[in-house]
């Protein structure tokens, strides 16, 4: 269940990030594909994550000898992982949830006032996360992953954002050199 | 490998843990240091607020130029620019200038063309994450509303001047009904590679607004209400040779004085004490763009308050009434980011009053 809950966590962490590395790189007016897009993204990232942190626990499960030491271990991190990032998505959440008012005033203010400082804190929730997950650890192998696990976290949203800055830069440099080489037809004058 | 009957890890194996471990983490800490993405700064390798003297221009303001006369693109003298920033010892102004490329002691035009688009692609997001399309219209509707009230006969034209790759002009034209009521949605600015970029993506998406190279307050381009966003902190002493901030304010209203026009809304930054650090902390955020944080940081430093807009348009205006709408957040003391400089022809005021309704509160004193 907890893993089920940290997965779930991921997964909406990745959705995330693939919206945030999105904003600001699409001038387009109707925007809903490209965020569903760019939330694919996100997701797909989120599975790789998973995928790769799964196939590092199995490994380890693989070696140890303790396997059910270990699993008790892993168990209990995870458990007090939960107790910062839960805490966390909730508020990040809510305040997603503030957007659907009608009012321009209160979606702008969730905008600048919560979702901002919540991204500005990101990267240190999750370490705090990780660490308080694995501070009273037994095992070594429990704090192995635990790193293991907040280093791809963390390259999640580096990753995304520089395959957008790539992808980015290469549509502005078609488009430069394209109206440089075929001018577009423009109404001009004083 | 056992110790005292207890087994242990097999020690060998677990070393590669640390390893990728460390190595994801530095991976991962590469990633995030700014993406110097050369030959053009996409990213600011400053993190601390530039300077917040208001006297100093912009950098868009200074690496693009037109003649005035014919809008031909100017070369632009690199030094020239980089001295302005060195008077002003703003060393993250002149970082971001020295990144782009030069030719010959110019800068590169297409270098400068495609910052200038990621710019303002990047702040098309301020204006998405802040409604403002919808507020714009929840203005310019009941201004129209006023207008037609009087008597002004369709077509009425909107003009967007300074419009940039045209966001507000390109939201009307896809989310209200404005151009299917006769309503001719203009943007203007002198600006053609932001002005081609607003026409192509008008274009692809198949809106009904179009997008002029030239002067919004030249008799053929002129509107019947004008619009603007982020622009008139623009008309500062430190952009006019040889005019104070007063004179260059005056100016631009004085130019609003057309037989047609019977209106303008001007959106910009509402100036109070915290609001460059505000921004700081927004554009550190929220733009990749050594630019975009820049200059947004320095636009809150420049903008104009309330009093002197008012005052500049009622001296450039008599026959205009103007007053500031939406300085506070429903009738508190917190002042909003933005706020409207709105003027009218007096003989429409009556009819924009009623018009606003319960919003009417936030609209200050009309002279």
């Amino acid at each position: 269940m907890t893993l089920l809950i940290l997965y779930s966590l991921a997964c909406l962490d990745g959705l995330l990030c693939g919206c945030r590395t999105a904003m600001g790189r699409c001038p387009f007016i109707g925007l809903r594909s490209y965020y569903a897009r760019a939330l694919v993204r996100g997701f797909v990232a989120a599975q790789l994550a998973s995928l790769a942190a799964w196939i590092a626990l199995s490994l380890v499960f693989l070696l140890t000898p303790q396997r059910s030491l270990l699993e008790a271990d892993l168990g209990s991190a995870a458990r007090r992982m939960l107790w910062i990032f839960l805490p966390y998505a909730a508020a990040v959440l809510s305040a997603l949830a503030l957007r659907l008012l009608p009012s321009t005033d209160i979606r702008s203010a969730s905008s600048v006032f919560l979702l901002g400082p919540f991204t500005a804190i990101r990267p240190f929730l999750m370490f705090a996360g990780v660490l308080f997950g694995i501070y009273s650890a037994r095992l070594p192998e429990t704090r192995l992953l635990g790193l293991f696990v907040l280093a791809l976290m963390l390259s999640i949203e580096a990753i995304l954002n520089r395959l957008a800055a790539h992808r980015q830069s290469r549509q502005i440099a078609d488009l430069v050199s394209s109206e440089r080489a075929r001018p577009a037809k423009l109404e001009k004058g004083m | 490998m056992t110790r005292g009957g207890q087994v242990l890890p097999r020690p060998h194996l677990l070393y590669a843990f640390p390893v990728v471990a460390g190595y994801c983490l530095v991976v991962s800490l590469r990633l995030l240091r700014p993406v110097a993405s050369r030959p053009y700064p996409l990213r600011s390798a400053h993190m601390f607020p530039p300077s917040f003297n208001a006297a100093q221009p912009e950098i868009t303001d200074l690496i693009v130029e037109h003649d005035p006369a014919t809008l031909e693109r100017l070369a632009v003298d690199k030094k020239r620019v980089l001295d302005t920033f060195l008077a002003f010892r703003n060393r993250e102004a002149m970082a971001a200038v020295r990144a782009i490329p030069d030719r010959g002691g110019f800068l590169d035009a297409r270098a400068v063309d495609r910052v200038m688009l990621a710019v303002h692609w990047e702040m098309q997001r301020l204006a998405e994450e802040f409604f403002h399309g919808q507020r714009v219209y929840e203005l310019l509707k009941v201004v129209l509303a006023a207008i037609a009230a009087m008597g002004i006969k369709h077509p009425l034209r909107v003009v967007d001047v300074g419009c940039g790759i045209g966001y507000a002009i390109r939201w009307l034209a896809a989310r209200t009904p404005l151009a299917s009521e006769g309503i001719e949605l203009v943007g203007v600015d002198l600006n053609d590679t932001l002005i081609r970029e607003a026409a192509r993506l008008a274009a692809a998406e198949n809106l009904p607004c179009r997008f002029v190279h030239g002067d919004a307050f030249s008799a053929r381009h002129a509107g019947h209400v004008y619009l603007s966003t982020g622009f008139v902190h623009h008309f500062r002493a430190s952009n006019e040779a040889g005019r104070s901030d007063s004179e260059a304010l005056y100016r631009l209203f004085s130019r609003h004085d057309l037989p047609d026009t019977a209106a303008f809304l001007h959106y910009d930054f509402r100036p109070w004490a915290l609001a460059p650090l505000g921004s700081w902390f927004f554009h550190i955020l929220r733009m990749r763009t050594a630019i975009a944080r820049h200059d947004g940081v320095l636009s809150t430093a420049r903008a104009y308050s309330g009093a002197a807009l008012t005052a500049a348009s009622r001296s450039a205006l008599p026959l205009f009434s103007s007053g500031i709408y939406g300085a506070n957040i429903w009738g508190t003391p917190l002042p909003r980011v933005f706020h409207t400089l709105v003027g009218m022809r007096r003989n429409i005021l009556p009819a924009f009053r009623a018009g606003l309704g319960v919003r009417a509160i936030r609209l200050g004193e009309m002279v």
